[in-house]
């Protein structure tokens, strides 16, 4: 092969995308604000908590300058809670679970519960919702949504284990929190790896396959694999496809798309 | 794929039985009588890219040299073992390039139903694949048959699979990173 690295990204790049995220530490000393590229961080006052990204998070709490606080799906109970919903609800048998909703969206569980979105404004005044990765998905929220249930953030497997190996003194149980996080990831690798039956929609034209809810690390992990099943399932359909094309071209040809073609005439007359 | 791809050249390099329609002047360097004619009715293997040439005159509508056949790879009784059971057919045994071959095939031959059995079984022994690369003691134990069976394409499958469950396991440091390189 010409090119030696393989498609897609490497774990250490996913989890170093994944130090982007917001974490909130408790400071145990002061520390002035700092200038980064990315924008000002927050002075650091001992008593009053902070959201700082997890890389400089981590950096603290190896120096013994902070304590991390582990954010609401990392706790056990949330974990063995997401676990449940993987394993035992008919719903979610072949499906992950549900992603934290995005602001703006009403939750999954819940449609119609009216949106729960708080816009922010830019320094002009202009009205956004913030997307992945700005979302404070892994800070500890003060007070929790009534009947929000836990969710796995995008970045659940790699903001788990590192918290896991930097800081797990600052974890509710970290070795249930570790045997959890295992569980999840098997169960999530079987489900990927049945999904392959669906694939061949994905090789056709207009079909799909749905990833929702599938973390950033496992995206990584079954590229390869899913988008080398894709493409076989393409190739070998290849002929198939084309026929289809055909017929859908003479249909076109012989008048099945009357609307279309005028709207087209007109088009050129213009 | 590409000109230099050394797959697709293998692929072009496999024996496709052929019925000769015409006499040919001067062709039977093919059968291995230089400066011999050719006789109608003669059945011979030509490669692939052989075979595609000298049956174009099929779809010009025109006289053709010679008649394609299905190869044996893609034979009736071997379609029939991949509906019964996908995952216990060799096909390596059948064509190192299973199913590199049966895409050339689908573009020369109209089989719908070649079609989905082989979707079928790519899909069905692409779950197995998955299977043994996440599971590496697989490979040293009751996966060796079919391990042995799979052809180029499914080959590379598994080595993507492997390589990145193996990659995602270094990461989180349940494999120790060895210094051999793929």
């Amino acid at each position: 092969m010409a090119f030696p690295l393989p498609r897609g990204i490497t774990p250490p790049e996913i989890s170093f995308l994944a130090e982007m995220e917001m974490v909130t530490i408790m400071p145990r000393q002061r520390l002035e604000s700092l200038e980064l590229l990315g924008g000002l961080v927050e002075p650091l006052l001992p008593p009053r908590r902070a959201t700082l990204p997890l890389w400089l998070a981590l950096l603290l709490k190896r120096q013994r300058r902070a304590n991390i606080l582990p954010p609401s799906w990392l706790h056990p109970e949330s974990l063995s809670l997401i676990l449940d919903i993987e394993t035992q609800h008919h719903d979610y048998q072949h499906a992950f679970s549900p992603p934290p909703p995005l602001p703006g969206q009403p939750s999954l569980r819940n449609l119609n519960a009216g949106t729960i979105a708080r816009p922010r404004f830019t320094p002009d005044g202009g009205r956004y919702f913030t997307a992945p990765p700005f979302l404070p998905q892994n800070t500890v929220q003060d007070h929790v949504l009534d009947g929000e249930p836990p969710a796995l953030p995008f970045h659940w497997l790699e903001v788990g284990t590192m918290l896991l190996d930097a800081a797990s003194d600052d974890l509710v149980d970290p070795d249930q929190v570790r045997r959890l996080l295992k569980e999840l990831r098997e169960v999530r690798t079987a489900k990927i790896r049945e999904g392959v039956d669906a694939l061949d929609a994905a090789a056709t034209g207009g079909g799909g396959v749905a990833l929702t809810g599938v973390g950033a690390m496992e995206v990584g992990e079954g590229r390869g694999f899913i988008s080398g099943v894709v493409d076989g399932l393409r190739k070998i359909g290849a002929s198939k496809e084309q026929a289809r094309r055909e017929q859908m071209a003479e249909e076109i040809a012989n008048g099945g798309y009357d609307g279309t073609q005028d709207d087209d005439d007109d088009d050129m007359e213009f | 794929m590409s000109y230099y791809d050394i797959d697709s050249i293998l692929t072009d390099g496999q024996k496709l039985p052929c019925t000769f329609e015409l006499e040919v002047p001067g062709l039977g360097i093919l059968e291995g009588n230089p400066g011999d004619n050719i006789k109608a009715g003669t059945r011979m293997d030509l490669p692939l890219w052989l075979g595609k040439m000298l049956s174009i005159g099929t779809r010009l509508g025109t006289s053709r040299l010679v008649n394609l056949d299905l190869p044996p790879a893609l034979s009736e009784r071997v379609l029939n073992a991949l509906k019964a059971d996908p995952r216990t057919v060799d096909l390596r045994a059948q064509a190192p390039h299973f199913y590199n071959l049966s895409e050339q095939i689908l573009e020369l031959f109209e089989e719908e139903e070649m079609v989905e059995i082989l979707e079928n079984t790519f899909k069905k022994r692409a779950a197995e694949i998955a299977d043994h690369a996440h599971n590496p003691k697989g490979v040293l134990g009751g996966g060796v048959e079919f391990l042995r069976g799979l052809d180029e394409t499914e080959r590379q499958l598994f080595r993507v699979a492997h390589d990145s469950a193996k990659e995602t396991r270094i990461w989180a440091g349940e494999a120790k990173k060895t210094g051999m390189t793929k």
